[in-house]
């Protein structure tokens, strides 16, 4: 009897799937009934029963034999489909009862959703651009074959030994010449320029040899590429190639620019042609590419003009290694045909394969400690999914049983559990797509320039942070690694529940075996969560107090409302003796402005990086060996920059308008450099030199206040010398506005405009924008950790809350007893806080040992503080502890209201 | 006469809308309804009714016939109540035009 049964309750009856032969058999029974029905109905209408019998057997339409073999086919066919149809509607009716149940409750759904989304999303975005920026092969023609070349300088004292030099021309030749290891190389330096096509315009590039795109393996986007000649002398023919982006947003992608002259730096260049589509130059910084044997000839025959990196190709067959011993016997060589006039150590040659080189190494330690405290954050939300589903399983314990009880087979249930966990994992990484995708969005504006602080002498920025994309592969790991975990541990407990007997789970699921062990899975799983994020806050809390501390470093100027703009001023076009009249007229105009407070010059801007540094004499006294001399920081200021910037006046007097040329020459020292060079005296009245500047005798007037060059380093020995004394052409301009300085800035512009607009205007920055960049980094690197940390403290607090809460609920019965006995609700609640307390003990000891191991990496990433800050231990013990007393409290609180009555009677 | 292609699935169901029958039933039932016109083959009908059960369109049970006779009963689901509503539209309307097209007269 299948008639009229819902399918369910067949196979709630246990009704067996007809078998093959019962199928033929009830075809042919079937078959038979419409033939036997036919013959008494013809009988019945009056025919003989053999002619009612040849007429039914007519009516079949086929004979009875295949007849029946037809219909043996159909009521197979009709079988297998139903049985298919069968299968699919229990999955979907699986599905939807998954889905009702997650559902049903919305707090276990959508903390799981968030867990998974965050745990997949963060380690999919911070993955992609690892993959990007150090794992994926270099955008080059077989990038292994390529190598970076660089020069050693040896250690002198302090001065430790420096592998990355680079090339002089002559050393480079020196190299080209008696090498055979590489098939071809190429040099290549960063620059700044001046292009004036309409407005001038302050551009970077690079001026490479005329091998440096054949050695990478790039061929041009439009046009042509240099020619080879143009590496063989001197003054070679103005040529130019506009890197794609450029050509893109400066020229509007005009194809008929290749071909065109352009002027830079006074100069016409022709250019010809366009570079491949995202490749901005080794340097990662070029707008354009200029060939570097355009110089005149005298600028190549200086051993001591180290200003060329070399990037070669090895040659067929030759290993990186070989390359590396045959480099270290050609810098031998290098340093025997041109000695270094200085040092008696000689100077030797290193190369490493340009991969290596890829990116700054305080990029690649961010990078790499991000994607450890994300995969911190992985292992965690893994812990958390699989904590919450073991809790969940456990609840069912009860339901499972009953199912069981009315006839649901074991597999039936798996399937069921399996399916709401895989529903649990769909919808987890859909929504981990969105964190994934807003993660690398956010990760693709960084500008590695600023943000990380790449140096320009370090490292290449060969790959754009722009060219981190979503990577699917690290999407479906990252998916497939916690969608295991869940599955794991959610189907462990199910198939123990499956497995329990009926009359334990029935008696209200307090099975003793199946519970104590799962409980104390899940308590093992809270230890590790906790040890887990107290590793993330440790690191996060070292990284934020690092931060505090760099912010809060006195720079020994106030930038508040200060505007700075660069200006490039060719000494070449001005007599010497009209720049310091030039010089007052600018600042006048720049005064007269509008909102203009005061303004001044300085060559070299605070927060901004290094300044130049020199040698420094006393008396006259010329050193004769200038790497044995003390050095300073040379900076040349107009008279009013110190009250512009508010640097304090330590004694004697700062520059005024009178100091000029043909008066006594003057300079100013900061007071790190009185200190240091006349302890316990006062410099003022004494006699100095400094190279660069050509002041071989000056007398110092005044002492000033330290000011701080970088944002992570102490005001080192400074003098200051006046613009009006000692001529020079590049000056930053810092303009004091009444308020906001950016509101003023096209202002200004303008009226430098009407006095030199001849002079091209660049990197117009506040001040506070400068301090902001200076300290990026590590605003970056503390906001990711610190988000990181924070999502890591949640997910652990819920894991704490998860089990205390489950603990609680399971002993319902044992508090009210305890209460029924007297039990007062204070010493129920401790029992209850006091059991997470322990938990959350004993991942603290764990990950303290654990942090105090891990935080080293961040050592060199940490400003004036010890991985093993002991107040920043203190504070995250302190954190940890008050989430997790709140975690556990809410359980406690609960249990403590219990109303033994009621708790007694339950069952 | 031969059916039209489909023709013989829409009809069963026609059929089964007034009352669950067994298949001789509603072979005498069509037979009877278009006055002996419609003749359907038997082991046609019965693979029709495999082919609507699979889908399921209609519902079986083995039964007992007023003569006595075991017979295997056959009921209109309610997704075959549907399926009957929109193929006899769908039907009506085709034959409809068809005999627009034949009975069209010279003008």
């Amino acid at each position: 009897m299948r008639f009229g049964l819902r399918e369910g309750l067949a196979r709630l009856l246990r009704i067996p799937r007809p078998s093959p032969q019962s199928i033929r058999a009830e075809a042919d029974a079937e078959l038979e009934s419409v033939i036997t029905n036919r013959i008494e109905y013809l009988v019945a209408h009056g025919r003989s029963p053999d002619a009612a019998r040849a007429e039914a057997l007519n009516r079949l339409g086929a004979s009875l034999d295949e007849a029946r073999s037809q219909l043996h086919q159909s009521a197979q066919q009709r079988e297998q489909r139903m049985r298919f149809s069968e299968r699919v509607h229990s999955i979907v009716q699986d599905l939807r009862y998954a889905a009702r149940g997650l559902a049903a409750r919305p707090t276990f759904t959508i903390v799981a959703v968030l867990t998974l989304a965050i745990g997949i999303g963060a380690t999919t975005a911070i993955f992609s651009a690892v993959n990007v920026l150090l794992l994926r092969p270099l955008p080059y023609a077989h990038p292994d074959e390529l190598m970076k070349v660089t020069l050693v300088t040896p250690g002198r004292g302090a001065i430790p030994s420096n592998e990355q030099m680079v090339w002089s021309y002559p050393k480079s030749q020196v190299f080209r010449n008696a090498q055979h290891v590489f098939s071809d190389i190429a040099l290549y330096a960063s620059g700044q320029f001046t292009l004036r096509a309409g407005d001038a315009e302050r551009v970077t590039g690079e001026e490479i040899g005329a091998t440096y795109f054949s050695v990478l393996g790039l061929s041009a986007a439009r046009g042509r590429l240099f020619d080879r000649s143009l590496d063989a002398h001197p003054n070679a023919d103005r040529q130019a190639i506009l890197s794609y982006g450029f050509w893109e947003r400066r020229f509007n992608a005009d194809p008929s620019i290749v071909g065109r002259t352009i002027d830079i730096d006074h100069q016409p260049y022709t250019v010809v042609g366009i570079g491949p589509r995202d490749f901005t130059g080794l340097s990662g910084q070029a707008d354009l590419f200029l060939p570097l044997m355009v110089r005149p000839a005298e600028e190549f025959t200086q051993p001591q003009s180290h200003e060329f990196w070399m990037v070669a190709r090895r040659a067929p067959g030759v290993s990186a290694q070989q390359a590396l011993a045959a480099v270290r016997v050609l810098g031998k060589q290098v340093n025997d045909a041109v000695p270094d006039s200085y040092s008696k150590t000689p100077w030797g040659a290193t190369t490493e394969p340009l991969d290596n080189a890829r990116l700054a190494p305080s990029v690649r330690r961010s990078l790499l400690v991000l994607f450890g405290a994300v995969g911190f954050v992985l292992l965690i939300a893994c812990a958390n999914v699989a904590n919450l589903l073991i809790g969940r399983a456990n609840t069912r314990a009860r339901e499972i049983a009953v199912r069981l009880a009315i006839g649901a087979s074991r597999g039936r249930l798996v399937r069921l559990l399996l399916i709401e966990s895989l529903l649990l994992a769909f919808v987890g990484a859909a929504a981990s797509l969105l964190v994934a995708w807003g993660g690398v969005r956010a990760l693709g504006t960084i500008d590695p320039a600023t943000t990380l602080r790449v140096s320009r002498d370090s490292g290449l920025g060969a790959v754009a942070f722009s060219a981190i994309s979503l990577d699917w592969t690290a999407l479906a790991f990252t998916l497939g690694v916690t969608l295991i975990v869940g599955l794991v541990f959610g189907l462990v407990p199910a198939i123990g529940a499956t497995r329990a007997s009926l009359t334990d789970a029935l008696k209200a699921g307090r099975t003793k075996s199946t519970r104590v062990r799962r409980g104390s899975l899940r308590r093992a799983l809270v230890v590790v969560e906790v040890a887990l994020a107290i590793v993330l806050l440790a690191g996060s809390g070292l990284m934020l107090r690092s931060l505090t501390k760099l912010l809060a470093v006195d720079t020994g100027f106030d930038g508040t409302n200060v505007l700075t703009m660069s200006m490039s001023i060719p000494v070449e076009g001005n007599a010497r003796d009209s720049m310091p009249g030039f010089y007052e007229q600018l600042l006048d105009r720049v005064r007269a402005v509008p909102g203009v407070v005061d303004a001044s010059m300085s060559n070299c801007a605070p927060m901004s990086g290094r300044c130049s540094s020199t040698v420094i004499w006393f008396d006259g006294h010329v050193p004769e060996n200038p790497t044995r001399a003390p050095s300073i920081g040379l900076n040349w200021v107009s008279p009013t920059w110190f009250a512009t910037m508010k640097v304090p006046l330590r004694r004697g007097r700062t520059f005024t308008g009178a100091d000029r040329l043909g008066t006594p020459v003057v300079a100013v020292v900061n007071d790190v450099a009185a200190k240091k060079f006349w302890p316990g005296a006062s410099p003022i009245g004494k006699h100095i030199g400094a190279g660069m500047s050509g002041m071989k005798d000056a007398e110092v007037i005044g002492v000033v206040g330290g000011v701080r060059l970088r944002a992570d380093s102490a005001p080192k020995p400074d003098v200051y010398i006046s613009y009006l004394q000692f001529p020079r052409g590049g000056t930053t301009l810092f303009v004091r506005a009444a308020r906001d300085p950016s509101a003023i800035a096209a202002d200004v512009r303008r009226a430098i405009h009407e006095i030199a607009p001849q002079y091209p205007i660049f990197n117009v920055k506040t001040m506070a924008e400068r301090t902001a960049a200076a300290t990026a980094s590590s605003r970056f690197s503390a906001a990711l950790l610190g988000l990181f940390a924070l999502t890591a403290l949640s997910l652990a607090s819920i894991g704490i809350y998860g089990v205390m809460a489950l603990a609680v609920s399971a002993r319902t019965r044992e508090i009210g007893v305890r209460i029924a006995l007297g039990a007062d609700r204070q010493r129920v609640q401790r029992l209850v806080v006091g059991e997470g307390a322990a938990l959350v003990a004993a991942g603290a000891v764990l990950g303290i040992a654990g942090a105090l191991l891990t935080t080293r990496v961040l050592a060199s990433l940490l400003f004036d503080l010890a991985p093993t800050d002991p107040p920043t231990y203190v504070a995250i013990v302190l954190v940890l502890g008050g989430c997790a007393l709140a975690a556990s409290w809410i359980p406690a609180r609960r249990a403590s209201r219990v109303d033994p009555v009621t708790a007694l009677r339950a069952d | 006469m031969a059916l039209l292609k489909g023709t013989l699935d829409v009809l069963v169901l026609k059929t089964l809308s007034w009352t669950p029958m067994h298949a001789f039933e509603i072979s005498t039932w069509i037979e009877d309804q278009s006055t002996g016109r419609v003749a359907i083959d038997d082991a046609a009908l019965l693979q029709a009714l495999h082919r609507l059960e699979a889908r399921k369109l209609i519902d079986a049970e083995w039964g007992v016939t007023k003569n006595g006779r075991r017979a295997r009963y056959y009921r209109l689901t309610s997704p075959g109540r549907a399926h009957l509503r929109a193929e006899s539209e769908r039907l009506v309307d085709h034959f409809d035009a068809l005999v627009s097209v034949l009975s069209a007269k010279k003008a």
